[in-house]
């Protein structure tokens, strides 16, 4: 009878110490934690008010340059406009380094929880950042280029009396974005392989294609029209207007 | 013999009353007349004052610029006249900078600087009627009468002038207020207090250097306020090269530069409110002038390939009832095809609000003006086909009347 009192006071004792010792490694985790917590607080409060600051300075140093103009002139205000984006650019780009830098103060309090799980996600996040960067400057370069071009080749060949002008303005502006595309893509190395391969059949094939059409199927049209334009470079003469413009 | 360099000939001279200029670049088959109608227009009608004549060549390989050391007038008697009392210098010299007329008159305008002229002259060196009488016209009203700037006044065919009789000249006139008949001639006179000033102002990069220099001193001149008259010099008869070509870049570089001195001036157009005459000298008369061929059709036909092409461009430009009504003239058959003189002038005033604006490229924005451009062209020939040169005068006058008139249009839309 002596011993089972015995045992059950020693159950109760370790139950008690289960229990305790629960309460302090809980404890323990949770004042651990803790600080980090408050750093990430910390981190995302300066974060936020040092992306608000850099969007003000930067809208208003873009608006000092004239960005917004000289955006007109490039028909992204009207690219813009058309997708249904209501922001002038300038405060577009003030916007997007704001969510930049919240996005980048995210990732560093998160970091700063010293989660396992989450280390190697932030490593990888930065090490892609500057591609990401150069794929987007890429896009908005390419753009840029292939609706200058191809206003350009269409005000050059509307001048040149050419009725295919838009067919020839639109097939330059779409190759240069495409090619864009594909290295934008390319250098986020996004099934590179597939993107090289499929750009290079693609235009591979156009080509191919136009050279079959027009050196076979369009043979008579081709001497035909050699024959014009040899016709037409030699009564060039005769054609002009014999008035001085000036 | 090896020549002085170009400083070392105008210390040697060091000063001069006169001073003729004349830019060329390979014209050695015409510049000799030039000279001769120069060197005999000196001696005859300013025997007693100093004169300088300059050839500022563009690198000629032609032999333009031995051409003009070696022409001499053999006998001034034939032209009855005598030797001038003080020799007229000669020098030759190449020009630096961007290909061009304007850098070739900016080494003119150093010379007249260098050596204090007191008036100056320049002439095309590929001119086939000049005669001595146009030195006299273009450097008398300086010389004598006080004036800073003379324009020319030409018979020219009723079709020549294209940009100058719909664009130059109308707007010129209404921003400005004097009514210089052709602001853009090629051949005029300046006083040496005038090329000083020219001289202070940073264009020689720009299209000024190309198409734009005779716009650009006309403007000038007016603008800030010079001396301006104009001079009869009867028909212009020049080696056209190639005629109706390069229309491109003539285009977009005289227009730009009107556009350009827009903004430059907008504090002396804005309180212009009416043109007026300014002083013509010379003696007027009839010239016989040889028809010429004009392809109505091929510039209707590239207007109607801007209206259906060029649109999205033009909507970033025009109000949109002026872009209706443009697509209504551009679905008019050749026979009924009429440009409407005030469609024209808000097309002009649009245009120009959208080169000071910048919505569009600028180089973009006057090349897109061709067409619209050659349409006005092929409806003022239409019209004015069978009418005499006063008749297409007075159209010309209508169509600067609605240019005055439509001035607060402009002033509306500036900003």
């Amino acid at each position: 009878m002596g011993i089972k009192i015995r045992e059950v006071k020693d159950m109760s004792e370790i139950w008690r110490a289960a229990i305790l010792d629960s309460f302090n490694r809980f404890l323990g985790k949770v004042l651990t934690f803790l600080p980090n917590l408050l750093a990430m607080i910390t981190i995302l409060i300066i974060g936020f008010l040092i992306a608000w600051i850099v969007k003000m300075i930067l809208v208003h140093f873009l608006k000092a340059l004239q960005f917004d103009k000289v955006s007109e002139q490039w028909g992204l205000t009207r690219l813009l406009s058309q997708g249904g984006v209501a922001y002038s650019p300038a405060s577009l780009l003030g916007r997007f380094f704001y969510w930049i830098i919240v996005l980048i103060t995210l990732i560093l309090g998160i970091n700063a929880l010293e989660v396992a799980a989450t280390q190697n996600l932030v490593t990888q996040f930065f090490n892609f950042l500057p591609h990401l960067f150069a794929a987007l400057g890429i896009l908005v370069i390419g753009y840029l280029i292939g609706i200058f071009l191809g206003q350009a080749a269409l005000i050059a060949a509307v001048n040149a009396g050419m009725d295919s002008a838009k067919v020839l303005s639109r097939s330059i502006r779409w190759f240069i974005i495409i090619l864009s595309l594909t290295m934008a893509l390319y250098h986020l190395g996004i099934a590179e392989r597939v993107i090289v391969a499929a750009f290079s059949i693609t235009f591979g094939g156009i080509v191919l294609a136009l050279a079959i059409a027009f050196g076979w199927g369009g043979r008579e049209f081709a001497r035909d029209f050699l024959e014009r334009l040899y016709r037409k470079k030699g009564k060039e003469g005769e054609g002009k207007d014999h008035i001085s413009h000036i | 013999m090896e020549q002085p360099s170009f400083p070392v000939q105008l210390r040697q001279i060091r000063e001069t009353e006169l001073l003729i200029g004349i830019p060329s670049y390979n014209n050695a088959r015409t510049v000799g007349h030039v000279v001769r109608a120069v060197m005999a227009g000196l001696a005859k009608y300013f025997p007693k004052a100093r004169a300088v004549l300059i050839n500022s060549d563009g690198g000629s390989t032609d032999g333009t610029q031995e051409e003009v050391r070696r022409v001499q007038i053999e006998d001034y008697k034939t032209i009855l006249t005598s030797h001038p009392v003080h020799p007229i210098h000669k020098i030759v010299t190449p020009y630096h900078g961007i290909p061009g007329k304007g850098s070739a008159f900016r080494t003119i305008f150093e010379a007249a600087k260098s050596l204090k002229a007191k008036a100056c002259v320049v002439v095309d060196s590929d001119l086939r009627s000049i005669t001595p009488e146009w030195v006299e016209l273009l450097l008398r009203p300086i010389y004598e009468e006080g004036f800073d700037y003379v324009a020319p006044l030409y018979a020219r065919h009723k079709f020549d002038g294209t940009i100058t009789n719909s664009i130059v000249y109308p707007l010129s006139r209404a921003l400005y207020g004097k009514r210089v008949r052709q602001p853009i001639g090629g051949d005029f006179g300046f006083s040496g207090k005038l090329a000083e000033f020219y001289l202070t102002k940073e264009v020689w990069e720009t299209d000024v250097a190309r198409f734009g220099i005779d716009i650009w001193m006309t403007t000038l001149a007016i603008a800030e306020g010079y001396k301006v008259c104009q001079s009869y010099l009867g028909a212009k008869i020049h080696d056209a090269k190639d005629p109706g070509s390069d229309l491109g870049p003539m285009f977009t570089q005289v227009v730009s530069s009107v556009f350009s001195l827009m903004k430059e001036y907008e504090k002396v157009w804005r309180t212009v409110k009416t043109s007026e005459s300014v002083p013509t000298y010379g003696f007027h008369y009839e010239v016989g002038l040889e028809p010429v061929l004009v392809h109505v059709e091929r510039m209707i036909g590239n207007f109607r390939l801007g209206v259906k092409d060029l649109t999205e461009i033009w909507r970033r430009v025009l109000l949109p009832e002026t872009l209706r009504w443009l697509e209504s003239v551009g679905q008019l058959s050749d026979e009924a095809f009429s440009f409407p003189q005030d469609l024209w002038v808000r097309i002009v005033y649009d245009f120009a609000i959208a080169y000071d604006k910048g919505s569009v490229h600028r180089g973009h924005l006057l090349k897109s003006m061709i067409p619209l451009y050659l349409g006005r062209v092929a409806s003022f020939v239409k019209e004015n086909m069978d009418s005499s040169a006063v008749e297409v005068e007075k159209r010309i006058e209508s169509l600067c009347n609605a240019f005055e008139e439509m001035k607060p249009y402009l002033l509306e839309r500036w900003e």
